[in-house]
């Protein structure tokens, strides 16, 4: 057989390259890797900490218990930088690695929303713990939600406000975000429904240095309940404390972030006797004490939403990616959307069409700093 | 009328804190005729100080002591490290340094502090007291009374003293100030002293209100930098009327006009100021030279 020069040279070069392929697909095989969009930097840098806490516990459970596919699970995670920009700058990144196969979104409704465009076009499973209805109501397939939406927020907030403490003269005040917005809009529904419209629907914008104009405006509108939606606990522990300064001091039931530890530790006595809707409660199942206690053992911190919808969602995606058998983008989509009655941490998996798994939330309490668990309310619908 | 005097304090108390980050803005201005964007990370650097300090279990009024020593040492690296060097250059290296500054002093404390906000107690016990129908924010009557005092000081040490003055010259006129024997690099050292100070001042002040993050800085300096052109650069006076005047407008703005807009209020001023005046409140027009 002769050897043309170019075939000699294409041979070379075969045999030069295929050391070096070979310890990449061997090193893309090695692991299986979900790629996680978290803030490092930026104002919500602290609630990034806690969830990546939360990932890294679930992960490493999972790889306890052998992995996903017979292999260790790996987490790749990259800074968001609490921004907008910032969390469709860090997806793209991890997007650009092909072995990645699913990731972990945002907490934040905006940010989702700014990285949903790219979700789409990427076509690979992205769990997300941002609460804004239209998030996985827009006709996008690859949004699984680890945290009940707003809607349900909204109508347990309002059910009870009316229904348990007796209130039906409500003030609403919300951040003009995405996560705000859509949050006071349910929340004026869901009691315009229970026949009690609100009288005040004040938004702000986030970062302010000053509510007094919000607090005048509660005051000035006579209501004797606040409902309430902070995207930022910095926000939160400046308004409760100036809104008790000017002596409002009216039951106030809020969104997740008026229970969250961050509020708690800010505004100290200010949040004492209010109500929230956490999605976490550490009291509400055992297998929300047993994470509970692991992450206490872990991490000498107490818990919260923050770390635990990370966690549920490493655990469900890797038992789902387990159930598909692959990896394949279409397959672990179906496999989590089967996923029913599983216990979370943050309460019981029923996934939806549109890829909501829970639908509904817990009820708590601040009394005197310590997080108490009142009751659980659930909606079929 | 008790919700206008409500907001008339309030408004006056934010307003002393951009006024007090602006004045810092405007001496550094003066004296080597850059803006300094690292301004508000003094703040932000000086209210972690302070943290350590409480946090350490020392008394809070020798933290205080501390925290300020510290910017003041702040403030001659500063000098020496970011300014100093680039002396000779053009404003913009400079300018462009101070920004590389903030973004490192911003996370070397993110780096060693961590992410989590911090709570610092006010300076007095009493959370405020209410005169009448208005509340009075102990914390913010402590901020502007040491704005008032600040504003005396600078007057005081600007117009009667030698050492306020020799800065002054050098302000006006380097070459001029060094041919008269004045010292201008130990001046211009001096006025970064003062400034990191100043900011610190600020940042410990306004800590127990807004509590103590990494972005505090950044969130204050901007409306201070807005205070500055209102109030016309280069001006003491205009950074402490342009700071009140921009929290009182915001305040009012957000009560009567609309809340989620408060700093668009800033910020229509701040552009209307930029096309009708300029030199702001109490700069003089500059006419350049053909």
């Amino acid at each position: 057989m002769k050897l043309t020069r170019r075939e000699f040279s294409a041979g070379l070069a075969a045999g030069l390259a295929a050391p070096a392929l070979m310890r990449s697909a061997w090193a893309q095989g090695a692991t299986i890797k979900i790629g996680m969009c978290v803030p490092v930097t930026g104002p919500a840098a602290e609630q990034g900490l806690w969830a990546q806490n939360g990932a890294k516990l679930a992960l490493a459970a999972v790889n306890k218990a052998g992995g996903v596919l017979g292999k260790q699970v790996e987490l790749v995670i990259e800074d968001d930088q609490t921004t907008n920009p910032g969390i469709v700058l860090a997806f793209s990144k991890l997007a650009a690695q092909s072995d990645i196969v699913a990731f972990l979104g945002s907490i934040r409704s905006t940010q989702v929303q700014a990285m949903a465009p790219d979700v789409i076009k990427v076509g690979k499973p992205v769990m997300i713990g941002g609460t804004n209805p239209d998030l996985t109501h827009s006709g996008n397939p690859w949004l699984f939600r680890f945290r009940p939406n707003d809607n349900y927020s909204g109508r347990v907030i309002a059910d009870y406000g009316v229904s348990t403490l007796g209130k039906k003269k409500w003030a609403i005040v919300h951040s003009t975000d995405a996560f705000g917005t859509a949050g006071g809009k349910a929340l004026t529904e869901a009691l315009t429904k229970l026949g009690a419209p609100p009288v005040l629907d004040q938004g702000y914008a986030n970062q302010s240095q000053d509510f007094t104009p919000v607090v005048l405006a509660v005051k000035q509108s006579g209501a004797d309940v606040l409902g309430t939606y902070f995207t930022f606990e910095n926000d939160l522990g400046i308004f409760a404390r100036q809104l008790r300064q000017l002596g409002v001091n009216i039951p106030w039931v809020g969104s997740p972030s008026v229970v969250a530890v961050s509020s708690t530790k800010l505004a100290g006595p200010a949040l004492f006797g209010t109500y929230g809707v956490a999605d976490f409660a550490e009291d509400s199942s055992d297998v929300a004490k047993s994470f509970g206690k692991a992450y206490r053992d872990a991490y000498k911190t107490a818990p919260d939403n923050q770390s635990a919808w990370p966690y549920d969602a490493i655990t469900i995606l890797s038992a789902a990616i387990n159930k598909a058998g692959s990896t394949d983008p279409t397959k672990i989509r179906e496999s989590i959307l089967a996923t029913q009655k599983f216990a979370g941490a943050e309460g019981e998996y029923n996934f939806d069409k549109n890829g909501d798994g829970l639908h509904g939330y817990n009820v708590v309490k601040n009394d005197k700093g310590k997080i108490v668990y009142d009751k659980h309310i659930d909606f079929n619908d | 009328m008790d919700l206008i005097l409500q907001l008339l304090f309030t408004g006056i108390g934010i307003g002393a804190v951009y006024a007090l980050v602006a004045l810092g803005f405007v001496l550094i201005f003066r004296a080597t005729n850059v803006v300094n964007f690292a301004q508000g990370e003094f703040s932000m650097v000086a209210a972690y100080l302070m943290v350590v300090c409480v946090e350490f279990g020392l008394p809070y009024w020798l933290s205080f002591v501390i925290a300020l020593a510290g910017m003041a040492l702040l403030g001659v690296i500063f000098n020496l490290g970011v300014y100093y060097p680039l002396r000779h250059r053009t404003y913009l290296p400079v300018i462009i340094a101070t920004i590389g500054a903030s973004i490192l002093l911003s996370n070397t404390v993110l780096a060693i502090y961590g992410p989590q906000p911090q709570v610092l107690q006010g300076w007095f016990d009493t959370p405020g007291i209410q005169l009448g129908p208005v509340y009075l924010d102990s914390q913010y009557l402590l901020i502007i009374g040491v704005t008032i005092l600040l504003v005396l000081f600078n007057f005081w040490f600007f117009e009667k003293t030698l050492l306020g003055k020799k800065l002054q010259a050098t302000s006006q006129d380097k070459e001029m100030a060094s041919l008269l024997g004045i010292s201008v690099s130990t001046m211009i050292m001096i006025t970064f002293i003062y400034s990191a100070v100043l900011g610190g001042l600020a940042g410990i002040l306004v800590a127990p209100v807004l509590f103590v993050s990494i972005q505090m800085g950044s969130t204050i300096a901007l409306k201070a930098f807005a205070a500055t052109i209102i109030g016309g650069f280069g001006d003491v006076a205009g950074a402490i009327v342009g700071g009140l005047a921009l929290g009182v407008i915001e305040t009012f703005g957000a009560a009567y006009i609309s809340v989620p807009y408060k700093d668009g209020f800033a910020f229509l001023v701040l552009i209307a100021f930029l096309v009708f005046r300029p030199q702001g409140i109490f700069g003089e027009r500059v006419a350049e030279k053909a």
